[in-house]
Protein backbone atom coordinates (compact mmCIF):
# COMPACT_ATOMS: atom_id res chain seq x y z
CA UNK A 1 0.00 0.00 0.00
CA UNK A 2 2.90 2.32 -0.82
CA UNK A 3 0.73 4.54 -2.98
CA UNK A 4 -1.14 5.95 0.05
CA UNK A 5 0.25 8.28 2.70
CA UNK A 6 -1.28 9.33 5.97
CA UNK A 7 -3.28 12.52 5.64
CA UNK A 8 -3.69 12.13 1.88
CA UNK A 9 -6.96 13.55 0.59
CA UNK A 10 -9.38 11.17 -1.16
CA UNK A 11 -11.79 12.48 -3.77
CA UNK A 12 -13.90 14.45 -4.18
CA UNK A 13 -16.11 12.19 -6.24
CA UNK A 14 -19.62 13.17 -7.28
CA UNK A 15 -22.57 10.97 -8.19
CA UNK A 16 -25.98 12.21 -9.28
CA UNK A 17 -28.97 10.22 -8.03
CA UNK A 18 -32.67 10.50 -8.80
CA UNK A 19 -35.81 8.51 -8.10
CA UNK A 20 -35.41 6.37 -11.23
CA UNK A 21 -31.93 5.30 -10.13
CA UNK A 22 -33.23 4.39 -6.67
CA UNK A 23 -36.09 2.38 -8.19
CA UNK A 24 -33.46 0.54 -10.25
CA UNK A 25 -31.43 -0.02 -7.08
CA UNK A 26 -34.50 -1.43 -5.28
CA UNK A 27 -34.99 -3.92 -8.12
CA UNK A 28 -31.28 -4.81 -8.34
CA UNK A 29 -30.77 -5.17 -4.58
CA UNK A 30 -34.04 -6.87 -3.64
CA UNK A 31 -34.63 -4.21 -0.96
CA UNK A 32 -38.25 -3.33 -1.61
CA UNK A 33 -38.87 -1.16 1.44
CA UNK A 34 -41.62 1.18 0.15
CA UNK A 35 -40.07 4.25 1.86
CA UNK A 36 -37.62 4.34 -1.09
CA UNK A 37 -40.24 4.52 -3.82
CA UNK A 38 -43.52 5.70 -2.28
CA UNK A 39 -43.92 9.18 -0.74
CA UNK A 40 -46.90 8.09 1.41
CA UNK A 41 -44.86 5.25 2.97
CA UNK A 42 -41.96 7.62 3.67
CA UNK A 43 -44.28 10.24 5.18
CA UNK A 44 -45.84 7.60 7.46
CA UNK A 45 -42.37 7.36 9.08
CA UNK A 46 -42.09 11.14 9.42
CA UNK A 47 -39.86 11.64 6.38
CA UNK A 48 -40.63 14.47 3.93
CA UNK A 49 -40.69 12.04 0.98
CA UNK A 50 -38.90 9.07 -0.52
CA UNK A 51 -35.28 8.60 0.54
CA UNK A 52 -32.39 6.75 -1.08
CA UNK A 53 -31.46 3.41 0.47
CA UNK A 54 -28.63 3.83 2.96
CA UNK A 55 -27.07 0.89 1.17
CA UNK A 56 -27.21 2.80 -2.11
CA UNK A 57 -25.29 5.66 -0.50
CA UNK A 58 -22.73 3.26 0.97
CA UNK A 59 -22.26 1.45 -2.34
CA UNK A 60 -21.97 4.68 -4.32
CA UNK A 61 -19.55 6.23 -1.80
CA UNK A 62 -17.28 3.18 -1.87
CA UNK A 63 -16.75 3.74 -5.60
CA UNK A 64 -14.26 6.43 -4.63
CA UNK A 65 -11.96 3.66 -3.39
CA UNK A 66 -11.95 2.09 -6.87
CA UNK A 67 -11.09 5.48 -8.33
CA UNK A 68 -8.18 6.12 -5.98
CA UNK A 69 -6.94 2.54 -5.70
CA UNK A 70 -8.10 0.53 -8.70
CA UNK A 71 -8.15 -3.15 -7.82
CA UNK A 72 -7.75 -2.53 -4.07
CA UNK A 73 -9.32 -5.12 -1.83
CA UNK A 74 -11.71 -3.68 0.76
CA UNK A 75 -11.56 -5.95 3.79
CA UNK A 76 -13.89 -3.99 6.05
CA UNK A 77 -16.28 -1.13 5.55
CA UNK A 78 -18.35 0.60 8.21
CA UNK A 79 -21.00 3.23 7.53
CA UNK A 80 -22.97 5.33 9.98
CA UNK A 81 -25.97 6.90 8.30
CA UNK A 82 -26.72 10.53 9.13
CA UNK A 83 -29.44 12.59 7.51
CA UNK A 84 -31.59 10.70 5.04
CA UNK A 85 -30.96 11.46 1.36
CA UNK A 86 -34.41 12.82 0.47
CA UNK A 87 -35.10 12.68 -3.27
CA UNK A 88 -37.18 15.41 -4.92
CA UNK A 89 -39.94 14.28 -7.30
CA UNK A 90 -38.02 15.69 -10.25
CA UNK A 91 -34.36 15.96 -11.05
CA UNK A 92 -31.15 14.64 -9.59
CA UNK A 93 -29.49 15.18 -6.21
CA UNK A 94 -25.71 15.30 -6.15
CA UNK A 95 -23.85 13.13 -3.64
CA UNK A 96 -20.31 14.32 -2.97
CA UNK A 97 -17.77 11.96 -1.41
CA UNK A 98 -14.54 13.18 0.20
CA UNK A 99 -12.12 11.69 2.66
CA UNK A 100 -8.63 11.22 4.00
CA UNK A 101 -6.20 8.40 4.61
CA UNK A 102 -6.15 8.10 8.41
CA UNK A 103 -3.45 5.43 8.76
CA UNK A 104 -1.10 3.29 6.70
CA UNK A 105 0.61 0.15 7.95
CA UNK A 106 2.24 -3.02 6.61
CA UNK A 107 -1.10 -4.70 5.98
CA UNK A 108 -2.97 -1.85 4.32
CA UNK A 109 -4.58 1.46 5.07
CA UNK A 110 -7.62 2.95 6.76
CA UNK A 111 -9.68 5.66 5.08
CA UNK A 112 -12.28 8.00 6.57
CA UNK A 113 -14.91 9.12 4.06
CA UNK A 114 -17.91 11.44 4.16
CA UNK A 115 -20.85 11.50 1.78
CA UNK A 116 -22.68 14.82 1.64
CA UNK A 117 -25.60 16.03 -0.43
CA UNK A 118 -27.26 19.35 -1.03
CA UNK A 119 -30.72 18.62 0.36
CA UNK A 120 -33.36 21.29 0.60
CA UNK A 121 -31.35 24.44 1.25
CA UNK A 122 -28.21 23.13 2.88
CA UNK A 123 -25.37 20.66 2.57
CA UNK A 124 -26.25 17.63 4.68
CA UNK A 125 -24.03 14.84 5.97
CA UNK A 126 -25.66 11.69 4.61
CA UNK A 127 -23.11 9.13 5.77
CA UNK A 128 -19.70 8.68 7.38
CA UNK A 129 -17.62 5.70 6.41
CA UNK A 130 -14.51 3.98 7.71
CA UNK A 131 -12.90 1.72 5.16
CA UNK A 132 -10.05 -0.72 5.55
CA UNK A 133 -8.13 -1.64 2.40
CA UNK A 134 -5.39 -4.22 2.24
CA UNK B 1 -45.19 -8.03 22.37
CA UNK B 2 -42.44 -6.07 20.62
CA UNK B 3 -38.84 -7.18 20.19
CA UNK B 4 -36.66 -6.90 23.31
CA UNK B 5 -33.30 -7.97 24.67
CA UNK B 6 -34.61 -11.47 25.37
CA UNK B 7 -34.53 -12.09 21.59
CA UNK B 8 -30.77 -11.56 21.39
CA UNK B 9 -29.11 -14.74 20.11
CA UNK B 10 -32.14 -15.88 18.15
CA UNK B 11 -31.09 -17.42 14.83
CA UNK B 12 -33.02 -18.54 11.80
CA UNK B 13 -32.38 -21.36 9.33
CA UNK B 14 -30.37 -20.18 6.28
CA UNK B 15 -32.34 -18.79 3.36
CA UNK B 16 -32.37 -21.09 0.29
CA UNK B 17 -29.14 -21.02 -1.81
CA UNK B 18 -28.92 -18.31 -4.46
CA UNK B 19 -26.71 -18.58 -7.54
CA UNK B 20 -25.16 -15.21 -8.37
CA UNK B 21 -25.43 -14.23 -12.04
CA UNK B 22 -23.36 -11.82 -14.11
CA UNK B 23 -26.57 -10.00 -15.08
CA UNK B 24 -27.52 -9.25 -11.49
CA UNK B 25 -24.01 -8.01 -10.67
CA UNK B 26 -24.17 -5.75 -13.76
CA UNK B 27 -27.62 -4.38 -12.81
CA UNK B 28 -26.44 -3.74 -9.24
CA UNK B 29 -23.27 -1.92 -10.37
CA UNK B 30 -25.21 0.24 -12.85
CA UNK B 31 -27.73 1.23 -10.14
CA UNK B 32 -24.73 2.60 -8.19
CA UNK B 33 -23.62 4.56 -11.25
CA UNK B 34 -20.61 2.25 -11.66
CA UNK B 35 -19.29 0.35 -14.65
CA UNK B 36 -19.96 -3.38 -14.28
CA UNK B 37 -16.93 -5.41 -13.23
CA UNK B 38 -16.08 -9.09 -12.88
CA UNK B 39 -16.19 -8.84 -9.10
CA UNK B 40 -19.45 -7.79 -7.44
CA UNK B 41 -19.42 -4.42 -5.62
CA UNK B 42 -18.87 -4.93 -1.89
CA UNK B 43 -22.44 -3.90 -1.01
CA UNK B 44 -23.82 -6.58 -3.36
CA UNK B 45 -23.51 -8.78 -0.26
CA UNK B 46 -26.66 -7.01 0.95
CA UNK B 47 -28.64 -8.50 -1.92
CA UNK B 48 -27.50 -11.91 -0.68
CA UNK B 49 -28.31 -10.98 2.93
CA UNK B 50 -31.79 -9.65 2.08
CA UNK B 51 -33.45 -13.12 1.97
CA UNK B 52 -32.26 -13.66 5.54
CA UNK B 53 -34.00 -10.46 6.65
CA UNK B 54 -37.24 -12.05 5.45
CA UNK B 55 -37.09 -14.49 8.37
CA UNK B 56 -36.71 -11.57 10.78
CA UNK B 57 -39.71 -9.70 9.42
CA UNK B 58 -41.72 -12.92 9.19
CA UNK B 59 -41.20 -13.63 12.91
CA UNK B 60 -44.56 -12.42 14.23
CA UNK B 61 -43.33 -12.44 17.82
CA UNK B 62 -40.96 -9.52 17.08
CA UNK B 63 -43.57 -7.16 15.61
CA UNK B 64 -41.12 -5.77 13.02
CA UNK B 65 -42.02 -4.59 9.52
CA UNK B 66 -39.80 -3.53 6.63
CA UNK B 67 -41.80 -0.34 5.99
CA UNK B 68 -41.20 0.78 9.61
CA UNK B 69 -37.44 0.15 9.34
CA UNK B 70 -34.59 2.60 8.63
CA UNK B 71 -30.92 1.67 8.36
CA UNK B 72 -28.75 3.25 11.11
CA UNK B 73 -25.36 1.68 10.47
CA UNK B 74 -23.76 -1.08 8.46
CA UNK B 75 -20.51 -3.04 8.53
CA UNK B 76 -19.20 -5.57 6.05
CA UNK B 77 -16.27 -7.80 6.93
CA UNK B 78 -15.01 -9.39 3.76
CA UNK B 79 -13.27 -12.74 3.65
CA UNK B 80 -13.55 -13.03 -0.09
CA UNK B 81 -15.38 -11.04 -2.76
CA UNK B 82 -18.53 -12.33 -4.50
CA UNK B 83 -18.37 -13.40 -8.17
CA UNK B 84 -20.85 -14.67 -10.76
CA UNK B 85 -21.44 -18.37 -10.30
CA UNK B 86 -21.10 -18.27 -6.53
CA UNK B 87 -23.81 -20.24 -4.75
CA UNK B 88 -24.57 -18.20 -1.64
CA UNK B 89 -26.61 -18.83 1.47
CA UNK B 90 -27.31 -16.36 4.25
CA UNK B 91 -28.25 -16.91 7.87
CA UNK B 92 -29.30 -14.25 10.37
CA UNK B 93 -28.70 -13.88 14.11
CA UNK B 94 -30.17 -11.14 16.31
CA UNK B 95 -27.11 -9.61 17.97
CA UNK B 96 -28.36 -6.63 19.97
CA UNK B 97 -31.63 -4.89 20.87
CA UNK B 98 -31.87 -1.46 22.48
CA UNK B 99 -35.24 0.20 23.02
CA UNK B 100 -36.01 3.90 23.26
CA UNK B 101 -39.63 5.03 23.47
CA UNK B 102 -41.56 3.54 20.58
CA UNK B 103 -38.39 2.71 18.66
CA UNK B 104 -35.96 -0.21 18.82
CA UNK B 105 -32.39 -0.31 17.57
CA UNK B 106 -31.97 -3.87 16.34
CA UNK B 107 -28.54 -5.17 15.32
CA UNK B 108 -28.47 -8.29 13.17
CA UNK B 109 -25.50 -10.27 11.88
CA UNK B 110 -25.90 -12.08 8.57
CA UNK B 111 -23.34 -14.68 7.60
CA UNK B 112 -23.15 -14.82 3.80
CA UNK B 113 -21.49 -18.09 2.87
CA UNK B 114 -20.33 -19.48 -0.46
CA UNK B 115 -19.91 -23.24 -0.66
CA UNK B 116 -20.38 -23.41 3.09
CA UNK B 117 -17.52 -20.99 3.86
CA UNK B 118 -18.13 -17.47 5.18
CA UNK B 119 -17.50 -14.95 2.38
CA UNK B 120 -18.90 -11.77 3.93
CA UNK B 121 -20.27 -10.96 7.37
CA UNK B 122 -22.87 -8.21 7.24
CA UNK B 123 -23.70 -6.43 10.50
CA UNK B 124 -26.66 -4.06 10.29
CA UNK B 125 -28.29 -1.84 12.87
CA UNK B 126 -31.87 -0.98 12.01
CA UNK B 127 -34.02 1.67 13.65
CA UNK B 128 -37.42 0.02 13.92
CA UNK B 129 -40.48 2.08 14.76
CA UNK B 130 -43.19 0.16 16.62
CA UNK B 131 -46.60 -0.22 15.09
CA UNK B 132 -48.97 2.57 16.17
CA UNK B 133 -51.33 1.33 18.88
Amino acid sequence: MTELVEGQLIGPMEVDVDRAMIAAYAAASGDHNPIHVDDAAAQALGLPGVIAHGMWTMGAALRVVDQVLPGARITRAFTRFGRPLVLPAEGPTRLRVVGTVTSVDDDGATLALEANAFVGESDERIAKLEVRVG
Amino acid sequence: MPIDASHVGRTYPPAPPHTVTRDEIDAFARALGAEPTEEAPLTFAMKLAAPAWASLFADAELGLALERTVHADQTFDVVRPIHAGDVATSALTIDKVRSRGNQDFVTVVVDVAVDGQTAVVSTSTFLCTREAQ
